[in-house]
């Protein structure tokens, strides 16, 4: 019966993933004065994408990075408690393998972008490492601040410390953080600076069309998707009705609002340079250091 | 005994015998015929004496006299006149020394008559192709008289720009011949070190149209404003006032007081329409859509007013030697105000977010940083000079059309960087929107159009600056027979701004390369006005006129 619950991750995943999408760029189309494509653009161009010609580079890697991409995404999903559930998968994994596959995913990309040899895409490529490696750290906290309040790092207790234990200052703490950092997990303005159309054409992206580029989107659409669901479900457990279904709806309801956030912040800011946005990052690792050593005092 | 005379007198007094002649048919223009061989000393004493280069302007007079001749021009802003250096070299061996080791200003004027006309200068810095095509026949200078307007050399294989060399440790990013950033086809060889720029080439003239020969050769005067419309596709009008306002000085053809006043309306509506595209590029290139979609919707209104007034949208068509085509009905009169009314309501809301956001001020203040100094150096103008301390406004300094009787302030800040561009334009918006007003309150009544009833006499000069909405535009004519101009030479105002941004670049980041090359608000096909089309490889095939009016008739 676990199982099942897996199945239901991935196809919730696969399935609502674009929709919040397009509620972003929706929701951005409104704030600029503009009509905006449906609501269901992103399947369209998804599929589109995947009946284009498919232009690679003569090399294995080019080839392999956004395979291993959407692998690596749909991995992690497969993890996920959706629903307060946890899955049959849950128990043989923790935390780090969570963080472990997520930078595996930001990995590919960088295999990708250097395999295609284009000038933007280096660039881009050292932009999106410089990136994941000043982020993972946030993430991590967020897990290791759980992880500290109920001494496991069992994916299941860390995620629902906050459910189980209630909020303290850290979580609070923690949970700012995490608002903080939520552009630069999903990519978005103002911390989209690896793609950065007008200066570097998409960066890592620019060599990649058809299916291949189709399979990237679809990973940075469910990576999005992991990201404010995981919020969801570490910082706003108390919704929680015990009747799956009903728990999924009131879950995908929640993550709806915080792209709602990400789609507000992202049509209000101007990009940042890379050296800025180091700078912020650099403030948010040692603030959730700090969210770490309060919940080891229990604080 | 007032200051273009001491600036004659002080020429006299120092180079004697290096001054052959001079006059002055206006108070406001002065023309000197030197020797060329001292071009340099007395084009630094111009400077020295307060005066900021304009352009050069090579001209072929080998038909008349066997000689080639340059004229470089300066204006003196706080005095409001122009000097202009004429020099000429024989035809048979046209060299003259170059002034661009202190004027850096004039590097691209000189490189561009080494293409057209052949000459040579001795000493530039960087003599390399700047105009014709790379494939371009080295032997074949395309504005002599004898080359005929419409000729195509046959294509030549394995051509290319030679760039700069790359410094040390540095890897070169291209951007361009296309490059979203840039909506015109150039190329930036940006040299950067890690994300740091260190250096960078430009090669642009890709979209050669050979305006000027054309108009040299085929057209008539009356035709040729139509043409200079098309220059530019956001400040036609700036080009046509010019054209007119030059070939109106050298024939002295009154224009009636009322198509002054409408010409005045006509830039000044341009002007917002630019400064308004401008700040939505801006955001553009930032990664701020928001700004970018916000200040188009504002533009709206302008396009809609432009329709209403001329027929046209963009393009109007208004402006001819002698006056303008279309008259201001009361009726259109209060449509401005209340269009004007709008725009600016909407316009505060827009400034105040920006000063407000500091997201923004991160992105631009610091970024594309050129000291006073530089700037004055490379002869900037418009918003990009203003932005940087210097107080110039040609509708101020050298008034024409209407401004001598309007009121206005130029705003100017010292910030040096991106965000003094993006202020100074913002704050000219009220600045138009009032000048609108006042002209709709106060212009009189009257004809708009003097008609052209005599030839005019060939081989006078004129020459014109019209501020448009990047800065200033001059356009110089010589009058010739067959009722079309000897020789007409545009600068627009992206060819002195776009020669400094080299010097703008150096040591910022490459995320800043946008917004920076953006901050001149370049216009480079403006630039590329010159030459002969030229097919770009031997095995495209041509199409005809038919074909390509069919296609853009939206059939396939």
């Amino acid at each position: 019966m676990d199982i099942v619950y897996i199945v239901v991750n991935i196809v919730i995943f696969l399935a609502f993933a674009p929709l919040f999408e397009g509620i972003v760029r929706k929701l951005t189309a409104k704030v600029q004065s503009r009509q905006g494509p449906p609501i269901i653009q992103p399947y369209y161009d998804i599929i589109k994408l995947l009946g284009k010609e498919n232009f690679i580079v003569d090399n294995w890697a080019f080839t392999l990075a956004p395979l291993m991409s959407f692998a690596a995404i749909i991995s992690v999903i497969c993890f996920v408690p959706l629903g307060y559930k946890a899955n049959f998968l849950t128990q043989y994994a923790d935390v780090i393998t969570i963080i472990y596959l997520l930078t595996l995913g930001g990995v590919s990309i960088l295999l990708g972008a250097l395999s295609s040899k284009n000038t933007f895409a280096m660039m881009g490529a050292s932009r999106e490492m410089v990136t994941m490696i000043m982020v993972e750290p946030v993430l991590a906290m967020t897990f290791f601040v759980g992880a500290v309040k109920v001494k496991s790092l069992g994916i299941d207790s860390t995620i629902f410390s906050v459910m189980n234990t209630g909020y303290s200052w850290a979580v609070v703490l923690m949970m700012a953080l995490y608002l903080m950092a939520l552009q630069a997990f999903v990519g978005k303005q103002p911390f989209d600076i690896a793609e950065a159309e007008q200066e570097i054409l998409e960066g890592p992206f620019i060599e990649y069309s058809g299916p291949n580029y189709a399979l990237f989107k679809y990973s940075m659409m469910l990576k999005q998707m992991f990201y404010a669901s995981l919020f969801v479900m570490v910082f706003v457990p108390f919704l929680y009705t015990g009747v799956y279904a009903l728990d999924i709806v009131i879950q995908l309801c929640e993550i709806a609002l915080v792209y709602v956030l990400i789609a507000l912040v992202g049509a209000t800011n101007p990009r940042l340079r890379i050296d800025q946005a180091v700078k912020y990052y650099a403030v948010l690792i040692v603030l959730a250091l700090s969210a770490v050593g309060l919940s080891v005092y229990g604080i | 005994m007032n200051s273009l005379d001491k600036v004659l007198k002080a020429l006299q007094d120092k180079f004697g015998a290096g001054i052959t002649g001079h006059a002055s048919p206006l108070p406001t223009r002065l023309f000197i015929n030197i020797k060329a061989e001292m071009v340099r000393e007395i084009s630094n004493e111009v400077v020295t004496l307060g005066g900021r280069y304009l352009v050069g302007i090579g001209h072929d007079n080998i038909a008349r006299d066997g000689n080639i001749g340059m004229i470089h021009t300066f204006g003196f802003d706080k005095d409001n006149f122009i000097v202009h250096l004429n020099a000429a070299v024989p035809g048979s061996n046209p060299v003259m020394p170059s002034i661009t080791p202190d004027i850096p200003g004039a590097g691209w004027s000189e490189r561009e008559y080494q293409d057209l006309l052949g000459m040579k200068f001795e000493g530039h810095p960087k003599p390399k192709r700047l105009v014709v095509a790379d494939d371009w026949p080295a032997d074949i200078f395309p504005m002599r008289k004898e080359v005929p307007y419409n000729m195509v050399p046959p294509a030549a294989e394995d051509v290319a720009y030679q760039l700069d060399e790359c410094p040390e440790g540095c890897s070169i990013i291209p951007v361009g011949p296309f490059h979203t950033a840039l909506h015109e086809p150039e190329h930036f060889a940006v040299y950067v070190d890690g994300e740091t720029i260190k250096g960078c080439d430009y090669r642009g003239f890709m979209t050669h149209r050979g305006i000027e020969k054309l108009c040299e050769s085929q057209v008539s005067y009356n035709e040729v404003p139509f043409i200079a419309e098309r220059i530019c596709g956001i400040c036609g009008s700036v080009h046509a006032t010019a054209y007119s306002q030059a070939v109106e000085m050298a024939g002295g053809i009154p224009v009636p007081k009322r198509a002054e006043y409408i010409r005045s309306l006509l830039l000044e509506i341009e002007r917002l329409h630019s400064h308004l595209l401008w700040l939505g590029v801006a955001g553009h290139l930032i990664g701020f859509d928001t700004v970018f979609m916000q200040s188009w919707r504002v533009r709206e209104n302008i396009m809609w007013l432009s329709e209403r007034i001329t027929g046209n949208r963009k393009t109007y068509g208004m402006v001819i030697v002698g006056g303008v085509r279309r008259d201001i009905t009361p009726v259109i009169g209060e449509d401005i105000l209340k269009v004007c009314a709008k725009v600016e309501e909407e316009v505060k809301i827009i400034h105040k977010s920006i000063t407000g956001d500091t997201a923004l001020h991160k992105r631009t203040k610091g970024v594309g940083y050129l000291s006073k100094e530089e700037a004055i150096k490379w002869s900037l103008v418009g918003p990009v000079a203003r932005a940087r301390g210097i107080d110039i406004d040609v509708r101020r300094d050298h008034p024409y059309a209407a401004y001598s009787e309007l009121q206005f302030n130029v705003p100017v800040v010292d910030t040096c960087d991106v965000w003094g561009t993006l202020v100074v334009r913002l704050l000219e918006i009220y600045e138009s929107i009032s000048l609108i007003r006042q002209i709709i309150a106060k212009m009189p009544k009257g004809e708009i159009l003097t008609e052209l009833s005599e030839e005019i006499p060939s081989l006078k000069h004129g020459i014109s600056v019209v501020e448009a909405p990047r800065g200033e535009s001059v356009h110089f004519v010589i009058t010739g027979e067959e009722n079309r101009p000897d020789r007409w030479r545009v600068r627009a105002p992206t060819y002195p701004n776009l020669q400094a941004i080299p010097a703008m670049l150096l040591n910022d980041q490459f995320a800043d390369f946008p917004i920076i090359v953006g901050s001149i608000d370049p216009c480079f096909s403006c630039t590329d006005r010159v030459e002969v089309v030229s097919v770009t490889s031997g095995k495209k095939r041509i199409m005809s006129k038919s074909e390509i009016e069919f296609i853009s008739r939206g059939n396939r």
